[in-house]
Parts: C-alpha cells; sequence; structure tokens
C-alpha cells in the first residue's frame, strides 16, 4: 500500500496541477496593441501620424500606383507597357475591367491613410504642447486632403455631363468599431469633395510649420500641393497665387543637375518627398517605379515600360533630361535595346512628389493663360527650367511650349493622364472624358457597399 | 488540502474493487494457423477489462484470470479471436481481414470496430509499408471512404488539401486535426510567403506508423470538440512487442517521372501561328512594318530572334523537368520482456523530384520503450525525431517557377553558342536560377508523447500525459546577381527562421466494467491543456561580391529584418460514456467543453456535445439464424464540433508598427469585435453495416447532413472606412452525402483474391453569407455566394467562334452571342467539386506472391487553367501556345472553337469559360508485386522473413484533362479558388523496387 500511495500522490498533484488553466487562456498579441491603448499619449499620436506617412509611401499609393497608374492610362504617345501584370496590362490598353486589382489597392490603401488621419485628430486633445498639437493636425489634414485629391483625379470622370459628377465617398470620422466599419456611404459630388480638400489643405497651411521631419508635411507643401489642385481645376490665378509663393516666399531652390532629385535625398528642389530607405520602401521585385520602368544594365528593373520614341526623340538633342534621364538596355539589361527612362533608379530610391520645377512650370503656364507676370513673365520661368537642362530660352512661348516643357521635365512622374483630362485633349486615341481613362469602381467595394455607383462603361 | 475529500473517495472505490480480484493463473500457446509458427507479441487482454499481457518469443502467455472470465486474442494483420479461459491452451490465429475485429483508435481510448456507433475510417501499417508516399496523408487517398485528397502538384514536400465531408469553413481552415501519439499537432505550413509551404507532415516516416485512423462524423470527432470540425485524424506509431528481439531491415529505389508532359506547338508552327496573328493584328502597320513577322518581333521583343534563329527549334516545356529517384534505407529493431518493450526505429529516405532542381531528403529516428514498474503501474515514452532539408522549387506564380519555362518561343534558344545559358529570352530563363540560386528549407521536428498510467482496479485506470511537438523550420535563400530577383538587389541573401512549438497535458480516467453478462459500461474522462507558441525572425541582406558569397555575413546592406512571437493555448474538459447492452444495442455520448485563448473572455468556452447509438440487428433472434447475413449494424449519431482555426487575435481591434524609411509609425492593422466565437457544425450521421457470408463481404453505407454555423467569416467591408475585412460569425454552411465502402474476400483458398471499393459524393452549399459575396479576383473564378457551392465557377461563358470573322464570341445578358467581351455577362460556369470519388484496391496472393492494385477517382468537377491566359490563347502575345491552338480560324465558314489569332488585340483573352475543362480521372495509384521468400530457405541465412517487391506510385491516369495533371491545386491563389491550375507541375509517376529483411 506504500507504494501505491506515493504513486497515487503523484498523480494527484499532477491533476491539481489545472486549476489556473483559465488563467492561461488571456494571452496578449505581442506585435500590435488594442485600439484602445493606441492613440493615449502625444507620442502615440506622433506615431500614428508617422503611420499616415508609411500608407503613403506603400507601392498602391506614392510607391508606386499614384505615378504609375496616371502615365499608363492615357499611354498613348507617352510609353508602351510590355509586362505581364494584368492590372497595370489592362490600364495600359483602357481594357480595364471591374476587377482591377491595381484600382482595388490604391482605393483601399488611400483610404486606409485617411482613415488613419480621421482617427489622429479626435484625439489630439492628448497632445499637451500646442506647437505640436498644431502641426500633427496640420498634418493629418494635409494627407486627408491630398488623398481625396488623389482619388478624385483616378476615380472620377472630370466631365460632368459623363458621370453626373459623381466624386468619392467623403469619410470625415475616424473608425473604430465594427459599425462605423461597416457603414455604407454612396458617392459623394465631386463638388462636396474638393470643397472638403481646399478646406484641409487651407487649414493645414495655417497650421503646418514651415520647416518638418524629412518627407513631413510643411505650410510649403500644402501650398505647393494647392497650386497643383487649382491648376487641376482651371482655377489658374489661385494655381498662379499659391504657385507665386511658393518659389518667392519659400526656401526651394532648383537643383543643379536634372537627376539630383531623384539620385539624392531631400534635395533644395523638393518641396514634399516621399522617403524611403533600404529595408522601408516600396520597391521589390513586383513593385515599384524601379521595378517597373528600369532597364538597367545590372539588371535592375523588369523593363515592363518602355517610353516612347516619339516622345524620347522630340527631345532637343542638348537636353540634358534627354542625355542623363534616358537609357538604352545593353546586353546584360532585362531588353536589350530598351529605351528606359533613368528616372528609377534605385531600391531605397526617395520619391519626389512635388519639386520646385513644377511650381514654375505651374506659375509660367498660370501667367501665360491669365496674360500676366506676376513673379516673372512665363519666358522667364520657362527660361529657368530649360537653362537648368542645358537648353536655350524660347522667346515669348506659347502654351503649347510652356505644356511640352512640362511634359519634358515631369515625364514618368504621374501627371500624363491628369493633365491630358486637365487639357481636354482628344489626340490620344480616346478623348480626355472617355469611360476608359477613369477607374472603375472597384467591384469588391460595390459588392461590400451598394450605394456605390459604378463609372459607366464598367 | 484540497485533496482531502477525493482522496477517501477514490481509496474506498480502490478497496471495493481489490475485493474481487479472485485470480488463477492460465498459460497457452498462439501460433498462427497457416504454418504453426509461434506468434510473439499477440496482445492477450481479459474481455472488458484493462488487464492483458503480450506472448513472448514462444508465442506463449501467462495470465490471471477470473474463473468466467474470457480473453481476447489481438495481433496486427491477424484476426483477433476471444475465447473462454477453458480454451485457450492452444490457440492459432488467422491472418485476416475481418474489419469487424479490428482494433480502432477513437481518441483517448479505442474501440473494437463491431463496437463503433460513429463513422471511422481506418487505414493500417501494412497497407502503407513499402510504399513511395511523397507523406504519409497521401496513404489516405483512394482508401478512406468521404477523404478527399488533392496532392497539388508533384513538388517534393508539398501541402496536400484534405477535405473530410466536403468543406466547411470559408475564412477559417478546412484542414483536418492531426493527432500524433495523442499530441495535436502543427499542421500548417510555416515558412514565409512566396516560397512554397512546406508539408510539416512530411517529416513523418511512414514506415513507423502503426495505424492511421479518420474520425469523420460528428459523434466520433466531438472527443477533440472545437478542433474537430474538419475531422480528425489520428495516428498511431509502432510500438515494441515483447519476445525475441528482432531487426528489420528494409530499403528501396526508384526512378521517377512526370504523370504527363503537355504538347507545345514547335518552332515551324509558332511561325506560322504568329505570322498570321501578326498580319491580323489592329497593329499591323501602325506600330511595325506591315505584315512583317520579324519586324513585329523585333518591335515588342527588342531582339532579332525571328529573323536570325531559322534554325532553332527548342523544347523549353521539357526544360522544366528531370529525371526523379529516390531511396530509402530503414531499420528498426524491436523487442522486450514482460516488463519492458522497446522498439527504434530509423529511416534514410532521399528524393530526386520531377522537377528542376528540387530535392528532398530526411532522416527520422524514433524510439519507443514502454515499462511496467509494477502490476498496476505502467509508463512509457515515444520520440521521434527528425531532419528533413528541401531544396524547394518557386510557388506556380513566380517567374522562376520552371514550368513557366513552356511559356517561351521555339525559336529562341535555350543556350548560346558558348554554351551559357540564352538570357535575351522574352520571358525569363530561368534556368538560370536553378543553376545560381539556393531555396532550401530544412525542418527539424521532434514530436514526442510521455505517460504514466496507473491502475486502481483492472476496471479503472488512471493515465497522464505529457505530449510536445517541436518543430524548427530555417529557410535558406540566395538569389544571384545573374537572376531577376537578385539583380534587383544586387545578390540577395535571406534567412528566415520559425520554431513552432507545442506542448499539451492530458489527464484522464477510465472506467469500464461488465455486469450481469448483460451490461457493459465504459467511460473516459478527463482535461486537457494545450499551449502553442510561434517564433519567427528572418534576415535579409543585399549587395553582395559576386556569386561565391552568400550569406547574409557577405551582405552590404540589411534590407529586411524581423523577429516576431504568436501565442494561444487550449484548455479543455471531456468525458465520454459508452454502454453496451445485451451484446447488440450501443449507445454512446460524449462532451467536450474547450476553452481558448483565440476568444474574448465572454466568448471563451463552447461545448460540443455528441450522442450515437447502434443496434445490431444480427444479434436478434430473427436474423441470428440466417446464413448468408453474418453481421448487421444500424446506427446514427449526431454531434456537434468547432473550428477556432483563425488568426490568434481575430477578435480584437489592433494597431501595429508601419515605417517611414527611418520613422516609426502606427496604422490600424485590425477591426474585431468582442463576441467572436467558434465556428459551430452540427452533423447527423445514419449508418449501416452488415457483412454477408461468414462476412466475406462486408460493407458501410453512411448518409450524413453537416451544418455549419455561424462561420468565421473575414466579412467584407468597405474599405472607404479604413478596413477591408472584420472576421465574424456570419452565414451558414451545408454538406450532405454518401459514403459507401464494400469490402470483399472474393477467393480464399491458396489463390487469394480480395477487394475493396470506396464511393463518396457529397453536395455543398454556401446557404447564407449575410448578403455578402467573395470573388476570386480578376483572373480567377472561384466564388462565394449564398445558394452556392462553396468555390463555384463564375464568369464569361465562351460560346466559341463566330465561323464568318473569327471573332470569339461570348454570351450577353441575354444569353445571346456577342463579339464584344464588355458586353459578355456573369454565369455559372462550372463546379469545382467532385459529383463522386473514392478508391478500388485489388489485392491478390498466391503462395509466396502477393500484388496489390490500388486505384483512385474523382468525377464529375471543373477545373480552370489560368495560364490559358498565355498560353492558349491563339496567340496574343509571344508566349508559345499549347498545340490545340494550330486549329485556328483561318477563312469564313470554319467552324472551330479557336479564334483568329490577332497579336494583342485580345480576341479571345478575357477570362471565361474557355479554360474550364472536365476534370474527372481514373487513376492507378499504387501498384506492389512482392515475393516472400519460403522461410526454409532462409532459416541456414539465420532470416526470419524477407520480401522482394516492384512498386509503382501513379502508374497510369486516365482523364480528359489537358493540362499537365488533373490531381491540380495552384498555390499562389486565394482558398476559394478551388481547382485552379497555373504552371503548376504534373504529379510524379514512380517505381521502385525494394527488400525487407527481419532477422
Amino acid at each position: 500500500m506504500k507504494l501505491i500511495n506515493k504513486y497515487f500522490f503523484l498523480l494527484i498533484i499532477l491533476a491539481l496541477g489545472f486549476t489556473r488553466c483559465n488563467k492561461k487562456l488571456d494571452i496578449e498579441p505581442e506585435q500590435s496593441v488594442d485600439a484602445i491603448n493606441a492613440l493615449r499619449t502625444a507620442g502615440d499620436v506622433e506615431s500614428a501620424v508617422v503611420g499616415t506617412y508609411s500608407i503613403l509611401g506603400s507601392g498602391p499609393l506614392y510607391g508606386n500606383n499614384l505615378l504609375l497608374l496616371p502615365e499608363l492610362i492615357v499611354a498613348d504617345d507617352n510609353l508602351d507597357w510590355y509586362g505581364t501584370f494584368k492590372g497595370f496590362a489592362d490600364i495600359y490598353n483602357s481594357g480595364t475591367d471591374k476587377f482591377n486589382i491595381e484600382a482595388q489597392r490604391t482605393w483601399a490603401s488611400a483610404y486606409a491613410a485617411i482613415n488613419v488621419a480621421n482617427n489622429i485628430l479626435p484625439s489630439l486633445n492628448v497632445v499637451s504642447n500646442a506647437d505640436a498639437k498644431k502641426r500633427i493636425e496640420g498634418e493629418a489634414l494635409f494627407v486627408r486632403g491630398l488623398m481625396y485629391f488623389e482619388l478624385l483625379r483616378l476615380y472620377s470622370n472630370p466631365d460632368p455631363s459623363k458621370n453626373g459628377g459623381l466624386g468619392v465617398p467623403l469619410i470625415l470620422t475616424a473608425t473604430t468599431n465594427e459599425e462605423q466599419a461597416s457603414q455604407k456611404k454612396g458617392r459623394d459630388p465631386i463638388s462636396a469633395v474638393y470643397t472638403s480638400i481646399m478646406a484641409d489643405l487651407t487649414k493645414a497651411i495655417s497650421l503646418l510649420p514651415s520647416t518638418n521631419n524629412p518627407g513631413r508635411a510643411t505650410s510649403w507643401a500644402a501650398k505647393a500641393i494647392m497650386a497643383r489642385v487649382h491648376l487641376q481645376r482651371g482655377e489658374y490665378d489661385k494655381a498662379l497665387q499659391f504657385s507665386n509663393d511658393v518659389i518667392e516666399n519659400g526656401s526651394f531652390s532648383l537643383n543643379s543637375g536634372v537627376t539630383a532629385v531623384f539620385y539624392n535625398k531631400n534635395t533644395p528642389e523638393s518641396i514634399f518627398e516621399i522617403q524611403q530607405n533600404d529595408q522601408n520602401t516600396a520597391f521589390n521585385a513586383n513593385d515599384g517605379l524601379t521595378t517597373f520602368y528600369g532597364n538597367w544594365p545590372n539588371g535592375v528593373g523588369r523593363a515592363d515600360i518602355e517610353p516612347s520614341y516619339d516622345f524620347y526623340y522630340s527631345h532637343d538633342p542638348a537636353d540634358k533630361r534627354f542625355n542623363e534621364l534616358f537609357g538604352f538596355g545593353e546586353l546584360t539589361s532585362p531588353f536589350p535595346d530598351g529605351l528606359y527612362t533613368k528616372k528609377w533608379k534605385e531600391l531605397g530610391q526617395n520619391i519626389p512628389i512635388i519639386r520646385l520645377a513644377e511650381m514654375y512650370l505651374i506659375r509660367a503656364e498660370a501667367n501665360q493663360r491669365l496674360g500676366s507676370a506676376v513673379g516673372a513673365t512665363p519666358e522667364d520661368d520657362i527660361a529657368v527650367i530649360r537653362s537648368r537642362a542645358g537648353l536655350s530660352p524660347i522667346s515669348n512661348p506659347t502654351l503649347n511650349d510652356i505644356l511640352m516643357e512640362r511634359r519634358f521635365e515631369l515625364a514618368f512622374e504621374g501627371f500624363r493622364s491628369h493633365d491630358y483630362k486637365r487639357l481636354r485633349a482628344t489626340s490620344a486615341p480616346l478623348p480626355w472624358n472617355a469611360d476608359r481613362y477613369v477607374l472603375p469602381i472597384p467591384e469588391r467595394e460595390r459588392l461590400a457597399n451598394e450605394l456605390l455607383i459604378q463609372n459607366v462603361g464598367y | 488540502m484540497r485533496q482531502s475529500r477525493i482522496l477517501p473517495l477514490l481509496l474506498s472505490l480502490l478497496l471495493i474493487c481489490q475485493s474481487v480480484w479472485a485470480q488463477t493463473p492460465v498459460t497457452g500457446r498462439v501460433t498462427d494457423v497457416r504454418d504453426g509458427t509461434p506468434l510473439s507479441g499477440v496482445t492477450v487482454t481479459i474481455k472488458n477489462t484493462n488487464t492483458g499481457t503480450t506472448t513472448d518469443a514462444n508465442g506463449t502467455f501467462t495470465l490471471n484470470v477470473s474463473e468466467n472470465a474470457r480473453l481476447i486474442f489481438s495481433f496486427v494483420g491477424y484476426q483477433s479471436l476471444e475465447l473462454p479461459t477453458n480454451s485457450v491452451a492452444n490457440v492459432s490465429l488467422s491472418r485476416g481481414e475481418n474489419a469487424l475485429s479490428e482494433v480502432v483508435v477513437v481518441g483517448y481510448g479505442t474501440r473494437i470496430r463491431r463496437d463503433l456507433t460513429g463513422s471511422v475510417s481506418k487505414i493500417s501499417a501494412r497497407e502503407i509499408n513499402n510504399l513511395p508516399l511523397p507523406s504519409f496523408e497521401s496513404a489516405l487517398q483512394g482508401r478512406a471512404a468521404g477523404v478527399f485528397i488533392n496532392s497539388g502538384s508533384g513538388k517534393l514536400g508539398q501541402a496536400l488539401d484534405i477535405r473530410i465531408r466536403g468543406i466547411s469553413s470559408i475564412s477559417a481552415s478546412t484542414q483536418p486535426l492531426f493527432v500524433i501519439d495523442g499530441v495535436p499537432v502543427v499542421s500548417q505550413a510555416l515558412g514565409t510567403a512566396n516560397t512554397e509551404p512546406d508539408n510539416p507532415l512530411a517529416v513523418i516516416n511512414p514506415e513507423d506508423i502503426e495505424s492511421i485512423e479518420v474520425l469523420k462524423d460528428a459523434s466520433s470527432a466531438a472527443i477533440y470538440g472545437s478542433r474537430a470540425a474538419n475531422g480528425v485524424v489520428i495516428v498511431t506509431t509502432k510500438t515494441g512487442k515483447a519476445g525475441k528481439t528482432r531487426v528489420n531491415f528494409g530499403f528501396y529505389t526508384g526512378v521517377s517521372s512526370p504523370t504527363k508532359k503537355q504538347e507545345f506547338l514547335n518552332a515551324a508552327e509558332y511561325r506560322e501561328l504568329f505570322t498570321d496573328a501578326i498580319k491580323n493584328s489592329s497593329r499591323n502597320g501602325v506600330r511595325y512594318t506591315r505584315d512583317d513577322p520579324a519586324a513585329a518581333w523585333k518591335r515588342y521583343t527588342g531582339n532579332n530572334d525571328w529573323a536570325t534563329n531559322t534554325d532553332v527549334d527548342a523544347n523549353w516545356a521539357d526544360e522544366a523537368f528531370q529525371d526523379g529517384s529516390v531511396q530509402q534505407y530503414s531499420i528498426a529493431v524491436s523487442g522486450g520482456d514482460n516488463k519492458t518493450k522497446f522498439l527504434l526505429s530509423g529511416n534514410y529516405n532521399d528524393q530526386k523530384g520531377i522537377i528542376l532542381g528540387n530535392q528532398l531528403n530526411k532522416f527520422t529516428g524514433k524510439i519507443n520503450l514502454d515499462h511496467n514498474l509494477s502490476e498496476r503501474l505502467k509508463t512509457g515514452l515515444n520520440i521521434a525525431g527528425l531532419k528533413m532539408v528541401n531544396d524547394r522549387v518557386p510557388d506556380d506564380n513566380d517567374f522562376a517557377n520552371p514550368v513557366q519555362l513552356n511559356a517561351l518561343p521555339p525559336i529562341q534558344r535555350i543556350y548560346n553558342d558558348d554554351g551559357t545559358l540564352n538570357r535575351q529570352t522574352i520571358y525569363y530563363n530561368n534556368l538560370i536560377d536553378q543553376v545560381a540560386n539556393i531555396n532550401r528549407g530544412i525542418t527539424f521536428r521532434s514530436i514526442g508523447n510521455l505517460f504514466a498510467q496507473y491502475s486502481f482496479t483492472k476496471n479503472f485506470y488512471f493515465r497522464s500525459e505529457f505530449g510536445f511537438d517541436w518543430q524548427d523550420l530555417e529557410e535558406e535563400q540566395f538569389y544571384s546577381k545573374e537572376t531577376e530577383t537578385g539583380a534587383t538587389y544586387n545578390g540577395l541573401s535571406a534567412n528566415y527562421s520559425t520554431k513552432a512549438s507545442t506542448w499539451n497535458v492530458r489527464n484522464y480516467v477510465n472506467y469500464s466494467q461488465t455486469f450481469k453478462d448483460l451490461h457493459e459500461i465504459s467511460g473516459v474522462a478527463g482535461i486537457e491543456y494545450q499551449e502553442y507558441n510561434t517564433r519567427a525572425n528572418g534576415l535579409q541582406g543585399a549587395s553582395l561580391p559576386n556569386d561565391q558569397f552568400k550569406k547574409i555575413a557577405s551582405a552590404a546592406k540589411i534590407v529586411f529584418g524581423s523577429s516576431t512571437t504568436n501565442n494561444s493555448s487550449f484548455a479543455s474538459y471531456f468525458a465520454r460514456g459508452n454502454y453496451k447492452f445485451n451484446n447488440r444495442y450501443l449507445l454512446q455520448a460524449s462532451v467536450r467543453v474547450d476553452g481558448s485563448s483565440r476568444f474574448a473572455k465572454d466568448e471563451r468556452y463552447g461545448v460540443f456535445p455528441s450522442v450515437s447509438a447502434g443496434w445490431i440487428i444480427s444479434e436478434e433472434n430473427f436474423l441470428r439464424k440466417s446464413d448468408w447475413l453474418s453481421f448487421l449494424k444500424l446506427r446514427a449519431g449526431y454531434g456537434r464540433t468547432g473550428n477556432a482555426e483563425i488568426g490568434n487575435f481575430a477578435y480584437r481591434t489592433l494597431w501595429g508598427a508601419a515605417f517611414y524609411a527611418d520613422q516609426a509609425g502606427i496604422v490600424p492593422t485590425q477591426i474585431g469585435r468582442d463576441d467572436l466565437r467558434w465556428e459551430t457544425s452540427d452533423q447527423v450521421d445514419i449508418g449501416l453495416d452488415f457483412g454477408i457470408i461468414k462476412n466475406r463481404v462486408t460493407a458501410e453505407v453512411d448518409y450524413y447532413v453537416k451544418k455549419t454555423k455561424d462561420l468565421l467569416l473575414n466579412f467584407q467591408l468597405p474599405t472607404q472606412n479604413g478596413f477591408g475585412t472584420i472576421t465574424k460569425n456570419i452565414g451558414k454552411m451545408e454538406n450532405r452525402g454518401w459514403e459507401f465502402t464494400v469490402s470483399s474476400r472474393n477467393l480464399v483458398g491458396a489463390f487469394k483474391w480480395n477487394t475493396s471499393i470506396n464511393v463518396s459524393s457529397y453536395k455543398n452549399e454556401v446557404t447564407d453569407m449575410g448578403g455578402s459575396t467573395l470573388n476570386g479576383g480578376s483572373r480567377q473564378l472561384g466564388r462565394v455566394e449564398a445558394g452556392k457551392p462553396f468555390g463555384y465557377f463564375y464568369g464569361p461563358q465562351y460560346l466559341g467562334v463566330d465561323p464568318a470573322n473569327g471573332d470569339a464570341l461570348y454570351a450577353d445578358v441575354a444569353g445571346k452571342p456577342t463579339n464584344d467581351p464588355d458586353l459578355a455577362a456573369d454565369f455559372e460556369i462550372g463546379n469545382p467539386h467532385p459529383e463522386f470519388y473514392g478508391g478500388f484496391n485489388n489485392n491478390f496472393s498466391y503462395k509466396g506472391f502477393d500484388l496489390d492494385v490500388q486505384s483512385q477517382f474523382v468525377s464529375g468537377n471543373d477545373l480552370y487553367n489560368i495560364a490559358g491566359f498565355f498560353q492558349s490563347v491563339n496567340g496574343d502575345f509571344y508566349d508559345n501556345q499549347t498545340r490545340d491552338q494550330m486549329s485556328y480560324w483561318r477563312k469564313p465558314g470554319d467552324i472551330t472553337d479557336v479564334p483568329q489569332p490577332r497579336l494583342l488585340d485580345g480576341n479571345g483573352a478575357i477570362k471565361s469559360s474557355r479554360w474550364v475543362q472536365d476534370g474527372s480521372y481514373f487513376r492507378i495509384k499504387n501498384v506492389v508485386l512482392g515475393y516472400t521468400i519460403p522461410r526454409n530457405s532462409l532459416r541456414r541465412l539465420k532470416i526470419e522473413n524477407a520480401r522482394v517487391y516492384v512498386a509503382a506510385n501513379n502508374l497510369f491516369t486516365f482523364t480528359d484533362y489537358k493540362g499537365y495533371d488533373p490531381e491540380v491545386n495552384a498555390t499562389y491563389i486565394s482558398n476559394i479558388n478551388l481547382g485552379h491550375d497555373f504552371y503548376t507541375p504534373p504529379q510524379a509517376k514512380t517505381i521502385t523496387v525494394g527488400i525487407n529483411v527481419g532477422f
């Protein structure tokens, strides 16, 4: 019996080891925090602001799509897409369907960034430092305004007669629970979205400091975006006012060479620039501007895009942008003989979103259209851009000269289709207000929210 | 002292039972009925107790029994026998198939098949020995009714898709729970995205397996509660047998090749088709010189190959494959005495895959030790250690996937004149990867179980088990700067390590007793706790000096680094009771309460009950005398099971880190709801088992209805509010089906012939999705929608070609043909679920020869070949085309399925039923021909037994599917796209010869 007792007790003790099992079911995640604890301190809110930029820098937004899709949508005299990625190929071929993966991921990411901004705004009361509070509010509004601007440009037909002036759903409140996350809201009119963009950017200008950490919004970045927004809307006086303000009163200056703004980080010319490094970058073997545009002799890039030869040869042979920003593949590159732009070169390269050269071009165009010479004459502004490219000035440039200069300067930086639509051009196979030049509202979204009206043609 | 109340109770129980422990010793000898050789290791148990022993080397045993007890003799591969104690002096067992007497492992215990009230399939060691199985689960294919297995492809070490009785979840796992020697193990693939997932079960050596049981219906599976909704697969490994120490040595070697290679155009055909494609293109004369194929080629590819390579006719498709081989050495030593039994085994398996660069080798070792400390207390230890090295192939969607080489034009050279690989190809010549890159997965795993069992009385024992499963996967990747991915990074080296460990403790009591020879009761009750922990870290270094340097230590910059930890746990309480009256009325009830860390506090516990009953009608007087009907049992059961295989923290709303170059930030990552709870399945099963002509023919028929509710669905949200999905309990799904198994001993004389057939069918229907719909993607057809089968094919209907002009035609909204793809409407165009599937197995033996032919079939399912977009699209781009494209439309009046080729015009290029095909197949899965060398001729060599054999795996496949292999599942697409093929490699056909020798 003694032996039995010994084992018996052992077993009983084993059995009792279990009473605390229930406690063991309390397990906390280690790579995330509960939303309730996410935005409790000034430091937390500061982190969330960085979070918005990290979404901005991702492949669906400025890391790739917001610069690439506008080039593909009206690709005709601009470039050819040779790649196999169906999402891009369909957009290039004007054969986009409502399942387009690029249209889907850009939509989702833009709204994800907007949601972080919407979460920051009601949490500002935990930031006690008044300057920091202003700055953070300004950054959140900047990001939100900017994203709505990008959404409108891609998903709305600017011609109200084509699609009833439908914009995108305007969401201005934070999503913190399921009820809010599943709320269905239809598309707001373009005008309402623009009103919101203006309100956000105007307030951002008043709140933002003139300098900030690298790659973060400043009052100058907000003003420069304002200039771009007004230009897109054909409000040339306002575009002129903001671009002139940035040129005259901002502390920016053109780089001496044409490649520096791409190959170096945060150069004096750069007004707002997406930051990347080798580890945190939108570039990988299947995403990123370098990946799709690149055809470098060291094998970098997939050579999915070839700039159009017509466009290439329309450059002045002396143009530094022609000589330094284009290349032909060599035997070791993916597409030997293939033409490629050298703007996108490296893995961890920063991506300039707004640079001073664009402000000169906006001011020149606006002055030209308005017949004014605020800040400088169009001739002088164009001369600034041209002389940097090693070209002589054009005397008395026409509007067309200015627009052509704009194409040379801003090629492959995400301007092509936006300009085509803004200028109401008809030179490409389809006119500026063509159904196929507007991305579809992703089918997935319409299945989740039947209030979203699809764009005509999908 | 909390024990104080329990202790006296148990002690008193002990004393009560002590008094009935009156015994007399009985001795006997057990031999083989065929040749009279003594059988050692036969289990001899006293009926209705847990008391027993095993026979020694001479086949003898001694056991203390009470007077009117009956003894049960059971031995693997032999028919069990039940005898009164007065007739056990000389017992002879016959080899056999009497399925009714086989012992079936049911989780926390065993049952005799005759007494089962649920639906359980069993595969025993005999059936899987000596087969070159890619991994042990594939042994279930075609052998277990209701178990549908899709091996996906012929890649070595690849995870299998296993579906037991249909599919019952949309967003949570659909794979069964695997329990190895009592330990619920990690069966999800570890490892990084974008690489082919390694099958964690591939490390388990099939030779170590004693039996595999599949708990199919809920009344059987409910004892595993919250994790049993997809069924439970219980694996029991071999243990030592008392008696003379036996040494078994096995070896086999073989070769393998693809089951099929696909036919692509040769250079002449390619030129013919593309000359037309270029001529007919809207770009003809716009983007290149009119009617000049060489100019068009130059325009779109950047080289002159069309003009210069007139002598080139390359077969790129075949470059993807190599001659495979397999070798296996195994050794097992087992033996012991009445107190201690042991089994040691070791195995080395080396395989070269049929896909270029695919290689796998593994070592496994196993120790199994049982020791009886006393009559009452026994302990045991069971540890398996494994190492597997897998040189993997990239996932299907990777340009480096060798099968994608078939897209390359036959007019481009594979090698340059100087013998180097041609790099100037329209798609990446990924042979460069095979030469320069490394993609290796190294798995270390140990699975073990330690137990102690104490018998208070002969009817009542307590068992405590501690089990663990530690798995360590290290992934080593190197991308040369010569290769596509490597070039982006100027050489890339990556290393990922994932350690998944789980441990669990089970304590339970088991009681069994017979009263008045009429009432048999037994029961088990216990508690179980399990903890899972996954720790992963990874690092990538870029910019390596040159290809001689392959490690991150030589990398100039670190481009990725991460470490993560994830934990989850389960606490469970379970009980099961069985009652048998008069040997003919069976009743079973069980309940399990599971608590999981994956749910919020208030929703943490789930209750999973089951009840089932059986009636052995053949025991009734009105049937007892029947000559032809030897057994008839009706059984019915109901049970509730659960599924919690979702993310660990799906119920929470979370924020996680996000980076902006050097600045670290946070973003919301997930929205959740506190009331998230288990997905529950209620299943009813009705079955009939019968045996006729002295059980020479036995059959089982089952009908089940499985209704799953509160589906853990990743419900689609409008992303405009910031989140794409939320995991919530919404929606319902239903599976109902039939299973039919019949086994027959057709001939029982010197020439023996056994046949078994199983056929299953199920109907799956998603009955409620909360108004949500899921679509597979822009190229995929899978769709989940209420009222339809999970993953049914939905998309435009292809109507062939307009004979007048060669335009591809699609059905518009009204079903009328249109040549405008924009007007093509979406329809239901296929069903990836089979109408029925099963296996047909025959076994012949004559004297020392035996022949086993096992086949498998799937019928009525549709497959969709996504690669059709590129390879069967009448030359829309320069991809080489499948040979059937040559029947393209050439002139008005042509009746064909293949539209007129028009380069880049997209004629017939949209996603549609054009690439949907019937996926039915019949496959001779395994054929084994063996010869057992007569013992007399072996005696002089001191060899106990020896067998030589030839085996073939996937010997013949009969199908109309035009792709590589109808048993396919592309790996990169979401789970709702069932039956999709995308450059997926075929299965391997393997032929081996082998020998087994026992000393």
